[in-house]
Parts: C-alpha cells; sequence; structure tokens
C-alpha cells in the first residue's frame, strides 16, 4: 500500500467545503492579527508573553500540594469537641451513605493530637506542630471547607490539578501558560519540583498538558545533579555546534509546518529553541549554593540535597525570574496509622517539621522581596482526613491515623490578591461535614484563574469537537477571600 | 340625579389621612371604568372627521351627540373613582398630579364639545364668529387630553419604560432613549466618587418609597429622600439601625406578608424587585453609610451579582478611568527586539505591562530609553528589577505618566533617580529593595498620592526615614525585611 496516498486521501477526506471556509476566514483574523502584533513574520511562538482577560492581581502561582491529603484536624481545625468524644465510638448516622478508603465497621472516634493557639491579628487557629506558619498567620486566607468528588490519591490529585478525576485533561501550570505565555523565556514557564522521595500517585499527568500543545507541559527540574536530565551537551559536542544542529533541525521543521501545518510541529521548535537556552539558565536559577547564609538559615536548605526546603527556595528563585506556575509535590501526609512513617506521631509530625518552616520562609522572603503581592501561594493536599481513627492492622495498633476523607479538608492561599488573615468556610463540632463557606475543587480553581485574569468560562481549547475548560462545567469565584 | 351622585362623590373624596377601605375598594373600578371615556370619546372624535366629508355630512350627528353624553358621563366616573384610588397612595407625586390635572380637562372639554354639539349657537353672544370653530378646538382639545391622561395613566401603572421598552434599537436612537442593552444599567457621570447611598439606595426609595415618604406626603411622619430624613425617622422611630437589617424597621416592613396592613409597600402599590430589597438590606447590614464610596464597597456575592447587571463591574479607577490610545504594534515589537518582555496587561486594554528579562537581556539601557518613549502613555507595569538599570533611565520612566507598578529591585538606582518619580500620580507599588537608596531619596516619594506599598529591605534607608514617610503616608505599606522567631520543635501531641 502506497503510505502517501493514503496519507493524502485521508488528508483530502478530512478537508471539506466547510474545513476550507473555517481555515479561510481563521486566516483573514489571522492575517489581522499578524499585522496588530506580530514581532516578527515567523509562525507566532506558542510561549509568547499573552494578556489575560482583565488585569490580573497575580503574575504568577507556587503551589505546594502536600500529596496524601494532610490532616485538617491536627493542623488548622481546631475541634475541642473531637477531644471529648475521644476513644468514643462513631454514631452509625455518620457512616450512612458514606464511603471510604479503609474504614469499615463502626470505627472510634480520634481526638485531635496537636494543641492549638490562635495566632497573630487574625487570631487564626495553628497547631503546635506549625510554629513557624503561625508567625505569618495574617498573610494566609484559609478554606477550611474545602471539598473534593474523590477520596484516592490518583483521582483527586487529578482532580485538584487538572479539573478531571481521570487522565487526559491539561494540568492547571498548562492552562495557565497556554493562557498567558511567559515573562522569561530562558525559562520553562511551568516548572515542577519533587520531593518527599515518591512521585505523585497520578504520575506526570498531574503536571501534564493533555490536549494542549505539549509545549505547556510542567517541566519537571530535579534538585541534585542535571536539573533537567539530558540537557546538557554530550562530551565533544561544544555549545557552537549544537547551536548549528538546532538551527539546521529546526529549518527543516519550519518546511514542514509550511506544508502541514500541525501545530505540534511549533511547539517542537520552540522546545529546541528553550532547550538551547536552558542550558545556561536553568543550571543559573537552580543553583541555590549562591544564596547567602542568612538566606539557607531562613529557609533551613541544605544546597545538594533532595528537600522540601530546597525547592521552596528554588520556588521563590524561579518566579523571581519570571516562571509563571512552579508546582512543588512533597509526599508523605497519607497518615492512616499503619505504621510509624504514616502515624499522626510520626511521620506526620515529621512532615510538618519538614515544611513548616521553608513555607513560612517562603512567605516572608517573597514579600520582602516584594513578590508575594504579585505571587498566588496555594497549599494543600488532595483530601482531607477523617475526625475517626482508621485501625486497618487491628486493635493493639501502636500508632494513630486517619483514613481519607473527601467531605471536608482545609487548604490555604496567600499573596497576589488574596486578603490576609481571613478564614472562609467553617466545619461541625468534629471537623467531619462543612456548616457552611464549602468551596469545591473547580471553585479554588475559578478562583486561582481569576486572580490571574481569566473567566474561568472563558479559558479554553477545543478538543473532539468540543471546548473544554479547566473546571469543566462547574465552578464559582470564591469573592470572600479576594483582596 | 346623576350630577348629584357625582358631586356626593366628588365630596367624600378624603383630603388626606388613612382611605378607608370601602373607598379603596371604589378606587379600584378606576381602571374598568377609565377604558370607557377613553374609547367613546375617541369614536366621537372619529366620526365628527368622517363627518367632514361633504357625503357624509350631518349622517352621525344623533350618534355623535349620544356618545359625547355618555363621554361625559363616564369620564366624570372615571375621575371620581381614580381620585379614590390615588388615596391609596405609592404613585410618584409629579405624575399623578398631571394624571388628574388632565383627567379633569377631559371632563371639561368634552363637556365643552357636548354642548355645542346639542345647542348649536350656545354662545354666539361672546365668540361671535368664533363660534362655529369653538366646537372643533373643544374637540381637539378633548383627544389631546384623553390621550395624555391614559398616557400618564399607564405610566403610573405600567412604569415610565413600559411604551418604549421593546422599541428597535435605531428608533431608539432616534428618540434620544439609551440603548435597549443599556436598560437598567446605571449612568453615573463619575462613579469612582459616587457613594453607594446615591448610585443604589437612593433611587430604589426614590422609586417605591417616596411618594408616601418624600417632600409631597410623610405618612407616619416619615421622610426617605435624604439622609437626614431617613436617619431621624418618623412616628416609629428611625426605620434603619445601621448593621443591623434583621432590627431595622424598613426590613421587616418589606418581609411581610401581602396581607399585611404593615407590609411597605402596599399591596395595591408598585412593589420592590428582590434585587431591590437585597440591596437594602445588605446596605444596612454593612452600617447604612451615606458616605461609602463605590470603589471602596466590599460587596457580597449576590451584591456583587446585581450590581454587576447594572453594568457596576465596570467602573473604572485610576488610569483605567483615562481615555488611553492603545499602543502602536511597531512600537511594542521595538521594544520586544530588546530582549524585554512587553504583554498587553488584559484583553482591551490600552497599557502594556513590560519586564527586562534578565541581566544578559536588558543591557541596551539608551535604545530602551528611545524604545520606552513612544509607549510612554501604554506602560503601566514596569519591572526593571535585577537589570543594569541606573538614575539616566529612571529620568525615562518620570515621563511614564500612566505608571502603576514599577520594579528597580537590585539595581543601581539612587537617590538622585528618586528625583524623577515625584510626579508620577498613579503609582501604586514601588520596589526599591537592594538598591543604595536612603532616607533622603524617599523624601521625593512623600507627594505619591496613590503609592500602596513601597519595598525598602537591603537599601540605606534608616528608621527615621520609614517614620517619616510614614507620617506622610499614613496609609502606605512600607517593608524592611521580615525574619522568622526560632522556634524550638514541639512535638507534644494532644
Amino acid at each position: 500500500m502506497n503510505l502517501a496516498k493514503e496519507a493524502r486521501d485521508t488528508y483530502l477526506g478530512h478537508v471539506t467545503r466547510r474545513h476550507f471556509l473555517k481555515s479561510a476566514g481563521a486566516g483573514f483574523g489571522a492575517l489581522a492579527f499578524a499585522s496588530l502584533g506580530a514581532t516578527s513574520t515567523g509562525p507566532r511562538d506558542p510561549l509568547t508573553s499573552r494578556g489575560p482577560h482583565f488585569t490580573p492581581c497575580a503574575k504568577r502561582v507556587i503551589f505546594l500540594h502536600m500529596a496524601g491529603g494532610p490532616s485538617p484536624l491536627e493542623l488548622f481545625d481546631y475541634k475541642p469537641e473531637l477531644a471529648r468524644l475521644h476513644g468514643q465510638d462513631c454514631p452509625e448516622s455518620l457512616l450512612e451513605g458514606k464511603r471510604f478508603a479503609f474504614i469499615r465497621g463502626i470505627p472510634k472516634m480520634l481526638g485531635p493530637q496537636a494543641t492549638f493557639q490562635q495566632h497573630g491579628e487574625s487570631g487564626a487557629w495553628i497547631s503546635n506542630h506549625m510554629p513557624y506558619l503561625g508567625q505569618v498567620a495574617d498573610k494566609v486566607a484559609f478554606l477550611k471547607a474545602m471539598h473534593t468528588d474523590e477520596f484516592n490519591h490518583a483521582p483527586a490529585q487529578l482532580l485538584v490539578h487538572s479539573g478531571s478525576p481521570r487522565l487526559g485533561r491539561p494540568s492547571m501550570g498548562s492552562w495557565v501558560t497556554y493562557g498567558l505565555g511567559t515573562e522569561n523565556d530562558n525559562l520553562p514557564g511551568f516548572v515542577v519540583l519533587l520531593s518527599g522521595g515518591t512521585a505523585p500517585d497520578a504520575g506526570a499527568s498531574v503536571y501534564g498538558s493533555g490536549f494542549l500543545p505539549t509545549v505547556y507541559q510542567g517541566v519537571q527540574c530535579r534538585t541534585s545533579g542535571d536539573p533537567v536530565l539530558f540537557l546538557g551537551d554530550p562530551d565533544g559536542v561544544p555549545r557552537s555546534l549544537r547551536r548549528k544542529s538546532i538551527d539546521a533541525i529546526n529549518t527543516i521543521n519550519r518546511q514542514q509546518h509550511e506544508e502541514v501545518r500541525d501545530p505540534e510541529i511549533l511547539t517542537r521548535i520552540a522546545q529546541y529553541e528553550m532547550a538551547f537556552r536552558m542550558q545556561t539558565s536553568v543550571p543559573d536559577a537552580m543553583d541555590i549554593s549562591r544564596e547567602p547564609a542568612y538566606i539557607h538559615e531562613m529557609y533551613g536548605t541544605e544546597p545538594g540535597e533532595t528537600a522540601f526546603s530546597n525547592n521552596c527556595l528554588l520556588a521563590r528563585r524561579l518566579v523571581e525570574r519570571g516562571v509563571r506556575f512552579v508546582q512543588l509535590f512533597h509526599w508523605g501526609w497519607d497518615s492512616h496509622g499503619a505504621g510509624e512513617s504514616e502515624s499522626l506521631t510520626g511521620g506526620f509530625i515529621e512532615r510538618c517539621q519538614e515544611t513548616d518552616r521553608p513555607v513560612a520562609a517562603l512567605l516572608n522572603d517573597l514579600e520582602q522581596r516584594g513578590l508575594l503581592e504579585e505571587t498566588l501561594v496555594i497549599w494543600g493536599g488532595e483530601f482531607g482526613r477523617t475526625p475517626m481513627l482508621e485501625n486497618r492492622t487491628g486493635s493493639d495498633n501502636p500508632f494513630v491515623g486517619r483514613d481519607h476523607h473527601s467531605d471536608v479538608y482545609t487548604m490555604w492561599m496567600a499573596g497576589g490578591g488574596v486578603k490576609g488573615g481571613v478564614t472562609h468556610g467553617e466545619t461541625d463540632e468534629i471537623g467531619y461535614s462543612a456548616v457552611s463557606g464549602r468551596v469545591h475543587v473547580h471553585d479554588l480553581q475559578a478562583t486561582i484563574l481569576h486572580l490571574l485574569g481569566f473567566d474561568h468560562l472563558r479559558l479554553t481549547y477545543p478538543f473532539q469537537g468540543r471546548d473544554f475548560r479547566l473546571t469543566d462545567v462547574h465552578g464559582h469565584v470564591v469573592h470572600e477571600v479576594l483582596a | 340625579m346623576g350630577l348629584a351622585f357625582v358631586v356626593f362623590m366628588l365630596i367624600m373624596v378624603p383630603g388626606s389621612g388613612q382611605p378607608s377601605d370601602f373607598s379603596l375598594f371604589l378606587g379600584r373600578f378606576h381602571p374598568v371604568v377609565v377604558h370607557l371615556p377613553i374609547g367613546i370619546l375617541v369614536v366621537a372624535a372619529l366620526l365628527e372627521g368622517l363627518s367632514r366629508r361633504p357625503s357624509l355630512r350631518g349622517r352621525y350627528d344623533t350618534g355623535i351627540l349620544a356618545l359625547l353624553y355618555i363621554g361625559v358621563w363616564s369620564s366624570i366616573l372615571a375621575v371620581a373613582a381614580g381620585l379614590y384610588l390615588a388615596q391609596g397612595g405609592g404613585y410618584a407625586a409629579d405624575q399623578l398630579a398631571w394624571h388628574k390635572r388632565m383627567g379633569v380637562l377631559v371632563v371639561l372639554f368634552a363637556s365643552l364639545a357636548y354642548l355645542y354639539k346639542a345647542w348649536p349657537g350656545l354662545s354666539e353672544r361672546w365668540l361671535k364668529n368664533w363660534e362655529r370653530r369653538a366646537y372643533g378646538i373643544a374637540m381637539g382639545f378633548m383627544l389631546l387630553t384623553v390621550t395624555l391622561a391614559g398616557h400618564l395613566g399607564g405610566v403610573l401603572t405600567h412604569g415610565p419604560d413600559y411604551l418604549s421598552r421593546y422599541l428597535p434599537d435605531g428608533l431608539r436612537q432616534v428618540a434620544g432613549l439609551p440603548k435597549k442593552a443599556d436598560i437598567g444599567r446605571l449612568q453615573l457621570e463619575n462613579p469612582a466618587e459616587t457613594t453607594v447611598y446615591a448610585a443604589l439606595i437612593a433611587p430604589v426609595l426614590e422609586s417605591r418609597c417616596t411618594a408616601c415618604h418624600g417632600s409631597n406626603a410623610q405618612r407616619g411622619g416619615l421622610r426617605l429622600d435624604e439622609p437626614e430624613f431617613i436617619t431621624e425617622g418618623g412616628d416609629n422611630g428611625s426605620p434603619i439601625v445601621a448593621g443591623r437589617a434583621h432590627e431595622s424597621e424598613m426590613i421587616h416592613r418589606i418581609w411581610l406578608p401581602a396581607n399585611s396592613d404593615d407590609r411597605m409597600p402596599p399591596a395595591e402599590s408598585p412593589q420592590l424587585s428582590v434585587a431591590e430589597a437585597e440591596l437594602l438590606r445588605w446596605w444596612i447590614d454593612a452600617g447604612a453609610s451615606f458616605e461609602e464610596l463605590l470603589p471602596d464597597v466590599e460587596w457580597s456575592p449576590v451584591t456583587q451579582t446585581i450590581v454587576d447587571h447594572m453594568g457596576l463591574d465596570e467602573i473604572r479607577t485610576g488610569i483605567f478611568a483615562l481615555d488611553t490610545t492603545p499602543p502602536d504594534s511597531m512600537d511594542v515589537a521595538q521594544l520586544a527586539s530588546l530582549g524585554v518582555s512587553v504583554t498587553p496587561l488584559a484583553e482591551n486594554e490600552p497599557y502594556l505591562q513590560v519586564r527586562c528579562v534578565d541581566s544578559q537581556t536588558c543591557t541596551d539601557a539608551s535604545g530602551l530609553q528611545e524604545a520606552l518613549r513612544p509607549l510612554s502613555t501604554n506602560i503601566a507595569w514596569l519591572d526593571l528589577g535585577r537589570s543594569p538599570v541606573g538614575d539616566d533611565l529612571v529620568e525615562v520612566i518620570a515621563d511614564l505618566p500612566h505608571l502603576t507598578r514599577l520594579h528597580l529591585q537590585q539595581t543601581s538606582v539612587t537617590d538622585a533617580g528618586l528625583a524623577h518619580l515625584s510626579d508620577l500620580e498613579f503609582l501604586e507599588y514601588l520596589n526599591l529593595y537592594g538598591t543604595a537608596v536612603t532616607d533622603s531619596g524617599l523624601v521625593h516619594l512623600e507627594n505619591l498620592p496613590a503609592l500602596n506599598s513601597i519595598y525598602l529591605w537591603q537599601t540605606e534607608v534608616t528608621d527615621a526615614g520609614v517614620t517619616r514617610l510614614q507620617s506622610a503616608l499614613p496609609d502606605l505599606y512600607i517593608n524592611t525585611g521580615l525574619s522568622l522567631v526560632p522556634v524550638e520543635p514541639d512535638t507534644t501531641g494532644s
């Protein structure tokens, strides 16, 4: 079978009169647009910096994803009543119609495994596990009645980052770079930093570009060794030769684009160009050893390690250089109590100690550099945890933990356009259900896009015959936390 | 007999005070009766018009006479019923007064026309040659006043834009009316300086309350047409308790069921829309301020939705209230070619955000200077942080009148450079961290009216300089660096 002929026939089969008219119309529009804002005669770079729908409050985002689902009952949601009920059987009425990941039968109630104090002028309740966050509490807006549709890690993480619990949708960072482009074309617009020893359960899809051009995909940078794998020149290939080879490849790619007009080719060209620039800019941005000692002291960083604190400092360095979206994942918050490392009295406290100071330092450091009011910082996991004890292994388990809980959990936001020192949403006496101010994951996404200057209803991309958006068919902006 | 009845009815119309149920009952017949004289008198006039044709002359005279007779009586009845109806209140006083006058004039002209028709030559003694025309004139005025009275009645019942509501936009323009899409939208001269009360609350009171609680009538001793009267209240005290809508008489009355005698506006009067009621409730809960300006308001989600539909979301302040020409694309391209990121602030905005990507790309200071110049009115956000910028470039910044955010951190800018910033009336954000500026440089910033936040970490600025700047600009947020207090780890559980 003649492949070329088949390809041609398929192509002609697709191009109908309707397609011709559509592309002709778009062609005229594109012509007009090009004359308005073109900087060159070549194809438009997909990463060109673009304006949002309305004047934004925040220009960049740092999303601190506490993977595993940190327990709000040991951090922010102070429930003295739950301490009183500690050890009692959970009333059956609370279990009716509910599904849990692990709890079976009648669990016992588990009192807060922390002591609480109010902090700052706002009087925010924060537990003894996060003393540093307490010092910056007035910068933070707590969303205490977040809720999600999923109670397992992978789908819940996908829902947070892509608006859908199933694979295939673009992540929030991809939507944002698709909408805004990048301010610094020497660096990726969307950078991902992992710590905690385990990659996100849903894999790279939580920072993937889905059906958007792959140029908007999150670029994972490593904190030790080469920041980006396979970026360095091979031994014996000087930078000038690398330049020439990329030029040659791009020329061929441009010719190919002239012919078949596949936008993915533009993506490829842009990526080759960016990779070349990144060879110098990324090692510079990722090298925290040049930071002064007081900064290391402040964040508690150790250059060369793969640690959450290093990633926080890197996040600041990246947004300082104009990266749009920095996504951090820190695994280890899945406090079931099945073993010491995942118990509320063991691993959970270690996670708090690993993250508390760097997060507070990040907020302070961004602020003193004048960046906090332009940078949106989001903290939170993919769901909350039950006020009931999860006791998977039997009654003589020395460790305590809680099961996944999708009905209510706490997230917080700070910086760009967010009102500091407020709490939105309230839970019942035991932190099991929301009583007011519920915020769904899609509402959070709508709010994040709003702060970046987007109407979440209008940031769309056509795919398989319909326009898709991050918030699917949902989402309401949470005006209560906007400054 | 009939005349006596009408005179009796007119006398019975109470002057003021609470109308009796019976008089309101009679009043409700006004819309039933009122269409009789309108139709009958118009037909009389039309027949008279037809009789002008020579072939039809005199043919309808008996009919016309009968129609005028019935028309006169039915119009008298309509006027009487109308006077009763007006007792119920709730109608705009001005329009009501004109409607009354027109109604009485209808009776007058219809009676005149009837008299001339019944007894030609009635007033020949006084009018001489005009006698024959007097009939026509009476007929003409009758037709005119019927039209006007009818129209005013319609306006009173259905509201002023009832007729023109669905007029096509082209004709609306000819008639000097706002576009159809603008109906219900606020038309404010200077929204940034308008109070919430004037923009949203007074119009509601004006359209729903002041007919009975205003300058013309003060039912219950209450006036709601001026802030001082509202605060002062009426016989039942003040209708509002600032900050507590649920304790406010006004809100109670609005929430009462329709069959309650205390409900306001009374059931027979035009009612508040849900949105209007919500605006009143929200305004009282928010403190019932007569001074708060629109840009300072914190909307609730519901009021946000309401005012968005009224077009308030497009209230523009600062540089966004200005009429600035969009940037020229060639100038933008020129600036971008210097390794600078140039982005529109938002779609449909004439303003740009400009950012030096990093120290390697932003080295051509004089080129930058040249490229910024043609875009001077368009640049709102300028980020020259971490770039080789010096005081000479800051001179160009002085000519960027619409600058709101300026990053000069970690540059070689000094006090001399700050002197160029003193006229930036829209500047809200100034980042100077990591520069060599001192207290004497800050003095140049003391008159920046819009300045919200300034970042001075790692500069030569002292506490004295900060104190001085703070006293000049009390609302300014000044950051000189932050630190965390070391905490010993606390691992205790519950």
